[in-house]
């Protein structure tokens, strides 16, 4: 009885490290549409944005693509918008040749180093992915454990929040009326987490960090937008586990603030070491509002239990 | 009340004088209208007003009249293992919006206090019309933080509700010493606090749910307050004697991207050796010739000067958010400091 459960452990453990023989194939269909992101509460408006969508109705942020680090993935890009799109994972894939109106597109490639990217649409000087067409891809460790990679850093819940702003007066409302947009002019009203105003992203049980003491979360931060954002954490400091896919040496620096450049990532280690309630924000003038109404910006809580 | 509330508990449990040399540091903080005569590309200058915090300390009345407000306010400087006790008082209708954003609070960015000491008025316990806060920065927690109002952030840390806490090192008889850490390597000869912030006028006339606030235009760049447009008329200034180490404690209350260098008379980038960041001592010390420093972030290091004697010059450049097609971000301007030795 004994020796046959030691026999079972064995093959579990045999399945454990040589899992990455065993890939999984990940199969993703993506559609471009046209659609509109609301931010709710006071200063918010409905924007009009274009997205990708796992139906035909968009979201923004696009689809948080979750792969293990060797799968074999297959995305297919359907565009059913009217203009030409594209579908880039920056670092991972290369063709950057536009999906005609009407037309699709097959990316395939295997799955990078555990980590975070960020993936968009690149065309029209920065245009298609300021009108919404970005996403989160987040790639796990092979041996399925709550790690940033393996031997990495451990960690008892994730966050994944993409950064972003939008400019509805001189970007979406020009573009998607179909007209030309003056991109040498760019004065961002909406910053959002995960598509949200301060007002729901404060509430929202995804963006907020949450835990009890002596836990720990991992952030994984992708700003999508055209600005820097540098993102302020209330209640205690965290350590920089990774920056733009770097893996940073141990032991980690730790900081209060992270300044995460355009089109690029950070991951970040936050621990519950105390009880109590934090913001954390953006800590630049405008980017705290919602078109100038304080803290519906790129704002969201620590709640510490 | 809280404040109390510790005592008692640190007096129950014997350990009110466990660290003998913990000093307790009072403070008390007002708040006050003044205005700075600006230029930024302009030969003319520009009256700004801004609210600063001031020491009133001295029995003036809660901000009409108590202390001179001064932008950034008093820098405190405190040793590990001391309190930090703040009395805040921040009466005047001159230095107030109205409701949802009236009053003002004290947050001590990077302290990591209770929720109650952390000066957000959105969260618990934390009051806009007077509140009293209290941080014991731990060994290991050298460096500099800062301090800011945290109603309506986005006006009343613009209109200038912001300075630095320096947690300094002390000796065995509770004497600061002169280095950035409890390690000797960090020892210096001479410091200076960089106070970076940047100045949008129209945001000091608005005020409320504005749509001013959803578009940050600075148009003057400071650095401990000052302009430093060149050189030549620099906005800090330090006489030192050659070969000895100089100290900057950089601390970011701007709102755009910034970058930290020190150059000599040539323009060449000189060496520096950053040890702290947000208040925790690097595991690795980085030696570079240019550091970025965005919103909210503290840096400590230290250069060493020259066996001969020359001028160099540690300088702010301010950048834009948003970067050029090429990666690089376009300068708004740079605000330059000067050492003579
Ligand atoms: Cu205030
Ligand atoms: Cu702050």
């Amino acid at each position: 009885m004994y020796k046959s459960f030691a026999l079972i452990g064995l093959t579990l453990t045999l399945f454990g490290v040589t899992e990455s023989a065993f890939a999984a194939t990940q199969n993703f269909t993506l559609y471009i549409n046209a659609g509109t992101l609301p931010i709710t509460g006071n200063g918010g408006a409905t924007l009009n944005v274009w997205g990708y969508g796992t139906t035909a109705v968009p979201v923004v942020p696009a689809p948080q693509l979750t792969v293990n680090e060797g799968d074999t993935v297959n995305i297919t890009v359907i565009n059913n918008h009217n203009i030409n799109h594209n579908f880039i994972i920056k670092n991972v894939t290369t063709d950057t040749s536009a999906i005609a109106a009407g037309a699709s597109k097959n990316y395939s490639f295997t799955a990078p180093a555990a980590g975070s990217y960020v993936y968009s649409d690149t065309l029209d000087s920065n245009v298609n992915r300021e009108m919404g067409l970005y996403g989160a891809m987040i790639v796990k460790p092979t041996d399925g454990s709550q790690t940033a990679w393996i031997g990495g850093p451990a960690y008892d819940h994730e966050n994944v929040w993409v950064v972003s702003e939008m400019d509805k007066p001189r970007w979406n409302d020009i573009a998607a009326a179909g007209f030309v947009v003056d991109t040498a002019t760019y004065k961002p009203n909406y910053f959002m987490i995960n598509g949200l105003g301060g007002f729901d992203a404060m509430m929202d049980m995804d963006t907020m960090i949450m835990g009890t003491l002596n836990t720990k979360s991992l952030v994984r931060i992708v700003n999508a937008g055209q600005f820097s954002h540098s993102l302020h954490f209330h209640g205690n400091h965290f350590q920089v586990l990774s920056i733009n896919g770097v893996r940073q040496p141990t032991p980690f620096e730790q900081w209060d603030t992270i300044n995460v450049p355009p089109m690029s990532t950070a991951e970040v280690l936050y621990s519950i070491n105390q009880t109590g309630h934090y913001p954390m924000h953006v800590h630049t003038a405008q980017a705290e509002g919602a078109n100038g109404v304080y803290l519906n910006g790129a704002a969201t809580m620590i709640d510490m239990q | 009340m809280k404040k109390l509330t510790q005592a008692i508990i640190l007096g129950a449990l014997g350990l009110g004088a466990q660290h003998v040399h913990a000093a307790t540091i009072s403070k008390s903080l007002c708040v006050g209208s003044l205005s700075k005569t600006l230029y930024g590309t302009s030969t003319t200058g520009k009256s700004v007003t801004f609210w600063g915090y001031s020491d009133c300390g001295g029995g003036g009345m809660g901000g009409m009249g108590g202390g001179t407000a001064t932008v950034p306010g008093p820098i405190m400087e405190i040793g590990v293992n001391d309190t930090l006790n703040i009395s805040f008082s921040p009466m005047g209708m001159m230095t107030m919006e109205g409701a949802p954003y009236n009053g003002h609070t004290i947050h001590l960015h990077g302290a990591d206090v209770q929720t109650m000491e952390d000066g957000v008025p959105e969260t618990n316990g934390n009051m806009v019309m007077g509140d009293t806060y209290t941080w014991t920065p731990s060994a290991g927690h050298e460096g500099s933080y800062m301090y800011h109002c945290h109603v309506h952030t986005v006006k009343h840390l613009e209109m200038g509700m912001y300075s630095a806490i320096i947690v300094r090192p002390k000796n065995a008889s509770g004497a600061f010493l002169n280095q950035l850490n409890a390690n000797t390597t960090t020892a210096y000869d001479y410091s200076q606090n960089y106070i970076l912030s940047t100045v949008d006028p129209a945001y000091h006339t608005a005020s409320g749910d504005s749509v001013v606030f959803a578009d940050y235009n600075p148009s003057y760049f400071l650095m401990t307050g000052k302009e430093g447009k060149s050189t030549a008329a620099p906005a800090m200034t330090l006489a030192a004697a050659k070969g000895k180490k100089v100290a900057f404690r950089l601390v970011g209350l701007h709102s755009t991207n910034a970058t930290f260098q020190i150059k000599n008379g040539s323009g060449v980038a000189q060496p520096f050796t950053v040890y702290i960041r947000d208040g925790r001592t690097l595991p690795t010390a980085k030696t570079v010739t240019s550091l970025d420093l965005s919103p909210g972030q503290r840096a400590d290091l230290i250069t060493t000067l020259p066996t001969t004697s020359s001028t160099w010059y540690p300088q702010i450049t301010y950048k834009k958010l948003r970067a050029n097609t090429d990666g690089t971000y376009p300068a708004y301007a740079t605000v330059y400091g000067k050492v003579t030795f």
